[in-house]
Order: structure tokens, then C-alpha cells, then sequence
């Protein structure tokens, strides 16, 4: 331990190494084959220009769109840290490249700070976090989602991730065989019939396999679901990045689809862009009308019988009855299943007594509680089924 | 700046593409390396388009294999003609030969068929390999062609083992319909293609659609800008940029004005809703971009 951990680099390509180190320690990916291509490319790049030489490395070492956004930032960071230990002539690890490790810690302290820089920061803590949340996840089963950290809201969002991916790899595109439809399946025909000589015996048949099930996601972000919007939020998002066949929609007054900012930007963001676009988040609700407006305008192409339609409302309706029983009525008849997630059938003794949920009742699938993590539990292998059965209720 | 890196710049230039710093560091350090390059950004901004411009200057085959929701093996490897072996067979039925010989006979060259990645490794010369919007496959896919990328050979049962002669060029594009696995990542490198800046933009309109009018070219290109800060469902790309001057130039336009601009939307927007809410700002729009209603 006398030596050094990280001494200021003489040659570029130890330079190179140690920044790609450096990065490790920023969530990249780089195993010592990228290190290998970055040192390789040196050979073909006039190194000179540093303009040249950061995007080399920038094209060789960023994966993603969020890496390569950040990469300038992170590439002006070590190289400037790296003068400065240079003007200070030391050959230990500048200040500032962990703030974990202040000027006048003690050596163990520091040593372990440099440690957890130089092999990521990122690794122990995980694993840390995975034996901690293990226990936590029993605790915070029970625990109503409106009453969670954002500790704990994490972990559910890591369950949900897991139903959603669940939901979606359900079924498979490719061809099986069959004997009710007539589809000449030439592979298999030829297969069969090599096997027993060359001559042909027989014909075999194939059909398309069930396609993927396909989701549509209605969120109710009125004021009424406000207790409950950070779990919305977590819920849309876990579903909409496990299954490409999804379109998710919220809906207070006015019926909004937001799938493509859901795609396009990270969680935070996508909900900035999306609350800054619809007026009405946290306002009144109309489902019957967004629940037409959606009939109307988006069902086309959307709805079939492989498609789930999940509810995601407390039932609070500030419309006409009539409606939200007319749109309900179509929903049943056009979609595969309708299922309703309502937070507030969770609580003991709950009577559907809004007007919206008394209305919508008879023509639902699944009608079930989502208030805690125990409730989402039950609904997954519900959610799985895909097809139309009786009519369940899960409290 | 380098030699090579600007033959690179000056290859696409030759080839009316516009492109960038990054986008020619991109690209020649995948050639110098060997590796496939991945190509990420929002639809129309001149991914796929990379690819061809690639094939035509170094004067090489562009293979080409469009990714879709079920793709498999069959159509991205090869597959064996069965309906010329059924025909074969029936020929050959009354000539008693050995199953065995028989077998040979039928999985033979002759009887196979070659699809885009069998194709790439069987070339003569590194040709150009497009895999266009990997990610809308599904992840099987992917995982295969990890298989492929790493060890550039095909093993067909029948047949044995093909090897490349020349490791093609691949350029991946993706759309991001879907979260590429790590894995993938990591066999390519990576460039992200945004949408241009005005400068960039207009540039490609210049060259693209050469008889266009100054003064349009600018006002569409400032709009186009002005349009993609809206938050649309489908951002316009590149594409309708340039069908969009294609098409007012043709008219023999020489500026925007309201009336064209609502008649010739449905060029540049394609979806329904952003389109009435475009209509809607308009006039912001327009104040934005500097054109005033003409009376």
C-alpha cells in the first residue's frame, strides 16, 4: 500500500488507460477490449489535435446517447484535472477527482475513497443495495403506495419492471405446427419426408404462431389520484419500457398519448415534457369522455382481441354516466380484456360507490386493487392471461 | 487533421453527403478497427443513408437487411430452396439412387439460398452491410447476430462451416423502438445522429435540391428548426426537409408564405394531431421565423 494508486501518467497511452478507468467509474461500459481500440486508434489519429483526439475516443468509448452527451464533460474534467496535477508536480491523485476524499483524511479513509474511484464507485454499493433491498422488499410489500420513500418507490418500480417484462415476452411470432389451417410449410414437409427415404409421403401444414400481446395504458392523473401519482408515473414508465407494444395514454379531463416521450427521454425528463404539456394534470376528471375521445381517435389499429386494455383510474367520473357506459361497452366488446387498477379498492371495506367505478363495473375483466406491492403481485399473473375469461375481482 | 480523416469527409462530400466531424470520426475509426458501427437518432436524419454513401465511394456492394418483428434465421442466413428440391426429388424418383447420395445432391450450392449476411461473407470484395433498424426485431435476433458479428462464419448443418474471405462493413442503424442490449453495444461502436443545425441543414438543401431559391431555402430550413422545438409526436427529419424544398421548388416558389405553408404541411407532418397543433401556432411560427402574412 505504499505505492500510489494513481500517479501522473508520462505516456499518453497510460493516460488513455487511466481514462478509460476513470469513465468505468462513471457508469461506462469498457472492458479492456475498448481499452484495446482506444490505444489502437492513437496509432491512426494525429493525437496533436485534441479536437480530433476527443472525438476518436468519444466514438470508441460512448455507447449511448446519454454517454455520448456527456462525454465532452467528462473528457475536459480528466484532462484538466490532469494539468493540474501536472503544474503541482505531484505524482499523487489530484484533489477534487473524488469528493469523497478531502485534503486531510487519514490514509485509510483516503485509500479507501481512491479505491472505490478506481475500481467504480458503482459495483459495491449495487451490491450492497441488492442484499439491503432483498429485506426491504418484505417490509414495503404492505405499505401503501402513497406513504413510500423514494428509496422504496425504487425497489417497486424494479418489481414492476419485472410484470411488465413478464407480460410482454407472453407469446412468440414464429411459425408452429398445425393441422387445422392450410398453409403449406415446405421446410417441414422436406424434413419429414428425407427422413423416411426422399420420396414424398406426406404434407405438412403450418399456421402463424399468436402474436405478442399488445397493451393500451389509461392513466387517470386527476386530483383525485394525486396520493397516488408517483406510483402512476412509476407504473406507466416500468410498462412502457419493458414492452414495445404498448401505447400509454393519461387522461384527466382530456385524453393525452405520451408513449413517445416516454421513449424518447429518461424518466425525469419525460415527465417534465409531459406535465408541461397537459394542462390539466392534477385537475378534474372525465373519463367517458377521454375514454370516447380514445375510441374515437386512437382505438383504430389499437384495439383487438390480443390487446389488454389496463384502467388505471379511482373511479371519480365527473361526466355523464351515460357516456363512460358507452364507452365501456366498446372497450369490452373491441379489446381482448379490460382491466381496472383502482388504488382505492385496496382499503378494507371499500364499496364501489363512485358513480364512475358503479358504472364501469360490469363491463370489466379484471377488476383489482393497486395500493401496495403485495396487490400488484396478484394482478401479475392475471395481467398474463390475455384472453377473455370470467369476470375476477382481486382485493 | 488527418489525412485519412479528411479523404473521409471529402469520400462523403463527393458523395452529397453532409457530414460532420463526428459522424467521419465515426466511421473511420470502424474501418480502421473492423468493428460494425451503430447508428442511433430520431427517424430521417440520414442513418440509412450513411450506409449507401459508404458502399458508392469505396465502390463496393451494399447489402442490405431490413429488421422486422419476426425476422429469423431464415431470412437473414440462408435457407434451402425446397421448392426446386421437391422438383428434384420427383425427378430423380424413378432412378433408384442411395439416400445418402440423394441427401448430398439436394443440400448442394445449387439448391441454396442465399439471404443479406450469407450473401456479405460469400463477397469477393468487403462489401457494405447494412442491418437497418435492428431494434425492431426481437431480442432472439439480436442475440444471433452477436454470433455473427464476432465470428464473421455461418454454419450450415449440410453443408459445414463458410467463412468470410473479407469481413463486410457493417453499419447498424436503430430507431430506438426498443433498449439495444449491452451486449450489441459493446461489439459496435456507437454514433448518435441528431438532427442537423440550421447551418448543416441548409447545407444539404443546397446541395440536394440545387435549383432551389436562396431565400426559401433559409426561411425552410428556419422553420423546419423552429418546428422541431414543438415537441411534436413525429419530428420532421432531414427527409421532409428535402421534400419539402423539393417540392415548393418545383412549384417555383421564392419565399414562405401562410397560404403555402398550410396548402404543403402534409409534406413536412405526419401525423394528425401535429398537424392541428401546428396549425394552431402558426402565427408564432411565422413571427419567429420572420414571414409576415401577405395581403
Amino acid at each position: 500500500m505504499s505505492e500510489p494508486l494513481i500517479r501522473r501518467q508520462l505516456e499518453l497511452s497510460a493516460n488513455v488507460v487511466q481514462f478509460c478507468r476513470y469513465l468505468r467509474s462513471k457508469d461506462y461500459r469498457i472492458g479492456p477490449e475498448e481499452e484495446a481500440d482506444a490505444l489502437q486508434s492513437l496509432a491512426y489519429i494525429p493525437i496533436g489535435e485534441q479536437e480530433t483526439f476527443r472525438l476518436a475516443l468519444k466514438s470508441l468509448l460512448a455507447r449511448s446517447r446519454m454517454q455520448q452527451e456527456q462525454f465532452d464533460e467528462h473528457f475536459d474534467r480528466y484532462w484538466k484535472e490532469l494539468e493540474k496535477a501536472v503544474d503541482a508536480k505531484t505524482e499523487e491523485k489530484p484533489q477534487g477527482w473524488s469528493n469523497r476524499a478531502p485534503n486531510k483524511k487519514s490514509k485509510q479513509e483516503s485509500f479507501q475513497a481512491l479505491k472505490s474511484w478506481l475500481y467504480g464507485e458503482g459495483k459495491e454499493n449495487e451490491e450492497e443495495g441488492a442484499i439491503a433491498s432483498y429485506s426491504a422488499q418484505e417490509v414495503i410489500t404492505k405499505k401503501d403506495f402513497s406513504a413510500m420513500t423514494d428509496e422504496e418507490m425504487r425497489l417497486v418500480m424494479r418489481m414492476l419492471q419485472q410484470i411488465a417484462r413478464s407480460i410482454s415476452r407472453k407469446k412468440s411470432r414464429l411459425n408452429k405446427a398445425s393441422k387445422l389451417t392450410r398453409r403449406l410449410d415446405l421446410k417441414r414437409t422436406m424434413q419429414f419426408n428425407l427422413r423416411r427415404g426422399g420420396s414424398i409421403h406426406k404434407f405438412l401444414f403450418s399456421q402463424k404462431k399468436d402474436k405478442k400481446l399488445r397493451l393500451v395504458l389509461l392513466c387517470d392523473v386527476s386530483k383525485s389520484m394525486d396520493l397516488y401519482s408517483r406510483f402512476l408515473i412509476h407504473f406507466i414508465y416500468a410498462f412502457q419500457n419493458a414492452n414495445d407494444r404498448i401505447d400509454t395514454f393519461v387522461f384527466s379531463t382530456a385524453l393525452h398519448k405520451v408513449s413517445e416521450f416516454l421513449k424518447e427521454y429518461k424518466f425525469e425528463r419525460a415527465f417534465e415534457i409531459i406535465s408541461d404539456r397537459i394542462p390539466h394534470w392534477s385537475g378534474g376528471t372525465k373519463i367517458g369522455q377521454c375514454l370516447t375521445t380514445f375510441i374515437d381517435q386512437h382505438a383504430h389499429g389499437l384495439l383487438d382481441r390480443k390487446t389488454i386494455v389496463l384502467i388505471l383510474s379511482d373511479g371519480w367520473d365527473t361526466g355523464e354516466p351515460e357516456v363512460l357506459e358507452a364507452a365501456m361497452r366498446h372497450l369490452q366488446k373491441a379489446a381482448g380484456r379490460v382491466i381496472w387498477l383502482n388504488p382505492l379498492a385496496g382499503s378494507p371495506g371499500y364499496q364501489a360507490e363512485a358513480t364512475g367505478m358503479k358504472t364501469a363495473l360490469p363491463y370489466l375483466d379484471v377488476f383489482a386493487a393497486a395500493h401496495n406491492v403485495e396487490s400488484l403481485r396478484k394482478i401479475a399473473p392475471e395481467l398474463r392471461k390475455g384472453r377473455k375469461r370470467k369476470p375476477t375481482q382481486i382485493r | 487533421m488527418s489525412k485519412e480523416l479528411s479523404d473521409i469527409e471529402a469520400m462523403l462530400e463527393t458523395q452529397g453527403y453532409i457530414a460532420d466531424r463526428s459522424i467521419a470520426m465515426s466511421i473511420f475509426l470502424a474501418m480502421q478497427l473492423g468493428k460494425p458501427l451503430l447508428v442511433e437518432g430520431p427517424a430521417g436524419v440520414g442513418k440509412t443513408e450513411i450506409a449507401k454513401v459508404m458502399a458508392n465511394a469505396l465502390n463496393t456492394n451494399l447489402i442490405r437487411l431490413q429488421c422486422y418483428e419476426g425476422l429469423d434465421a431464415t431470412h437473414a442466413l440462408y435457407e434451402w430452396n425446397y421448392q426446386h428440391q421437391l422438383l428434384y426429388l420427383k425427378m430423380e424418383e424413378g432412378q433408384q439412387r442411395e439416400s445418402a447420395e440423394l441427401q448430398k445432391s439436394i443440400f448442394s450450392d445449387t439448391f441454396l439460398l442465399k439471404r443479406p449476411i450469407l450473401q456479405a461473407i460469400t463477397q469477393e470484395t468487403s462489401p457494405v452491410l447494412l442491418i437497418d433498424e435492428v431494434d425492431r426485431a426481437d431480442e432472439e435476433f439480436e442475440s444471433f447476430l452477436l454470433e455473427v458479428l464476432s465470428d464473421w462464419q455461418v454454419t450450415i448443418p449440410e453443408i459445414g462451416t463458410i467463412k468470410a474471405k473479407h469481413k463486410p462493413h457493417v453499419i447498424i442503424t436503430g430507431n430506438r423502438v426498443r433498449e439495444l442490449s449491452e451486449a450489441l453495444r459493446r461489439r459496435c461502436l456507437y454514433l448518435w445522429v441528431s438532427y442537423p443545425t440550421f447551418e448543416k441543414e441548409l447545407a444539404i438543401v443546397k446541395n440536394k435540391v440545387p435549383d432551389i431559391d436562396p431565400t426559401l431555402g433559409i426561411q425552410i430550413c428556419q422553420f423546419m428548426q423552429e418546428l422541431r422545438q414543438l415537441k411534436l409526436e413525429k419530428a420532421p427529419g432531414v427527409a421532409e426537409t428535402l421534400d419539402w424544398a423539393t417540392a415548393l421548388a418545383s412549384l417555383h416558389f421564392t419565399h414562405l408564405d401562410k397560404a403555402v405553408v398550410e396548402d404543403t404541411l402534409g409534406v413536412v407532418l405526419k401525423d394528425w394531431q401535429d398537424m392541428r397543433h401546428v396549425q394552431d401556432s402558426l402565427s408564432e411560427l411565422f413571427e419567429k421565423v420572420g414571414v409576415t402574412k401577405r395581403f
